[in-house]
């Protein structure tokens, strides 16, 4: 029968470790060697240190190329889809045209990037898609949506708005001025691409100004909505009425650290 | 601070605001449109105003405050006809993109580089606009062939 009580006992246990840390802490002083005495259970698994990542005027460049990539993605899904019947014929030559120039834009972009010594980008920013693009897809294609075409549509316009902020946005981040230029000269086009759209959303001269929803209060979609170009989050609402009658609103963001096209990032296709 | 350089090519972006707002408030006061028509119009002189003024505060005591007569004098008599209206500040529009591009190239501080790009991206919003009142044609209101005007 042991004479120590319980509380002793955690006591005595409590000491022993502090001591084994002080020995330990003094034994790295000391400059002791391991040599492997103590037993390793398992295998620590080996990490791998991330790349560097320094966000230079070729990486903006190749971001904005991944960009143009998801609006061509996205004008295919949308004429693939043969929804622009009736009034929405015409959106079918819009949205072949909005295309041709998108994939100009990405011939221009890309060309710059490999003038600044990187690789071109040929392939859509994944992170864009995975966030913003396919849920909002899934949610337009599905069989009980019935505004399939409308909602193409206005996920077209959110796009031309992401490039058009993307493009505005980086001017402040370009080392260049040349290429802040060149950069507005390409934004400056997708803007306008998404004010024509905005118009087909939301028609009318009435509707080219801010204009907000009567029963939610929310902005309602139009072609000139601030008098300076807003870098603010863009709202993209589609889907299938719920009972309440409103429906999902999915808010799309330009490429931030985490979604920019860094010269160790490959097509994955 | 801006450096001279920078001032004299805001200053220059300021004086092309000034025209162009002079231009959208002559064609409103004729009252030869429709009252949606000139409401638009009205919207779209208020973002000029706008610009001139954000550009005001860049410049303070450097700033231009008066407009481009000669520039005035050229749009002015291609808006006396109404059917042109649309047609020529769709031009005045472009113009400015043009003119305010140009000038990016060499600004050397980039957030007023991003200042000019953000009327830039608006201005493009407002060409397309004017383009679709006048036209189907696609093209006329995403293509832009005028020539920069640059500060002498």
């Amino acid at each position: 029968m042991s004479n120590f009580t319980r509380r002793e006992l955690l006591r005595l246990s409590g000491v022993s470790l502090a001591s084994g840390l002080v020995l330990a802490a003094c034994g790295k002083q000391v400059g002791l060697v391991d040599d492997n005495a103590i037993t390793v259970l398992g295998q620590s698994s080996v990490t791998t240190p991330l790349a560097e990542a320094e966000v230079t005027d070729a990486v903006l460049l190749r971001t904005a190329a991944s960009l143009e990539y998801n609006a061509i993605e996205t004008y295919a899904t949308a004429l693939d889809l043969g929804v622009f019947t009736g009034d929405l014929r015409k959106v079918s030559e819009i949205a072949k045209r909005f295309s041709a120039d998108h994939s100009e834009h990405a011939d221009a972009v890309n060309s710059l990037a490999v003038k600044f010594g990187a690789k071109e980008f040929r392939c859509s920013n994944t992170r864009i898609s995975e966030s913003y693009i396919l849920p909002a897809l899934k949610l337009i294609t599905a069989d009980d949506n019935p505004n399939q075409a409308i909602d193409i549509v206005a996920l077209a316009h959110a796009v031309e708005n992401l490039a058009a902020q993307t493009y505005q946005g980086v001017v402040a981040m370009l080392t260049d001025p040349m290429l802040r230029a060149d950069a507005i000269r390409i934004g400056q086009q997708e803007a306008r691409h998404a004010a024509i759209l905005a118009q087909i959303l939301n028609p009318g001269r009435k509707n080219i100004g801010p204009t907000s929803d009567a029963k939610t209060g929310k902005p309602n979609i139009a072609a000139v909505p601030t008098e300076f170009g807003s870098l603010a989050n863009i709202q993209l609402v589609i889907g299938k009425p719920k009972p309440d009658g409103t429906r999902t609103t999915l808010l799309l963001e330009t490429p931030s650290l985490n979604s920019l096209v860094y010269d160790f990032v490959a097509c994955e296709a | 601070m801006l450096s001279p350089s920078d001032t004299k090519l805001l200053a220059f972006a300021q004086t092309l605001e000034i025209t162009t707002r002079d231009i959208y408030a002559a064609v409103v006061s004729r009252k030869s449109l429709s009252d949606e028509e000139n409401e638009l119009l009205e919207q779209f002189h208020a973002h000029h105003v706008a610009y001139e003024q954000a550009l005001n505060g860049l410049l303070s005591k450097n700033a231009a405050n008066k407009r481009d007569d000669a520039i005035y004098a050229s749009f002015d008599a291609k808006l006396s006809e109404a059917q042109n209206i649309w047609i020529a500040l769709l031009e005045i529009e472009n113009t400015m993109i043009s003119s305010h591009t140009k000038a990016i190239e060499t600004i050397e501080s980039a957030k007023v580089a991003a200042l000019i790009a953000s009327i830039i991206t608006v201005e493009a919003r407002h060409a397309a606009i004017l383009a679709s009142q006048t036209t189907t044609n696609i093209s006329t209101a995403l293509d832009n062939n005028t020539s920069a005007l640059v500060a002498l």
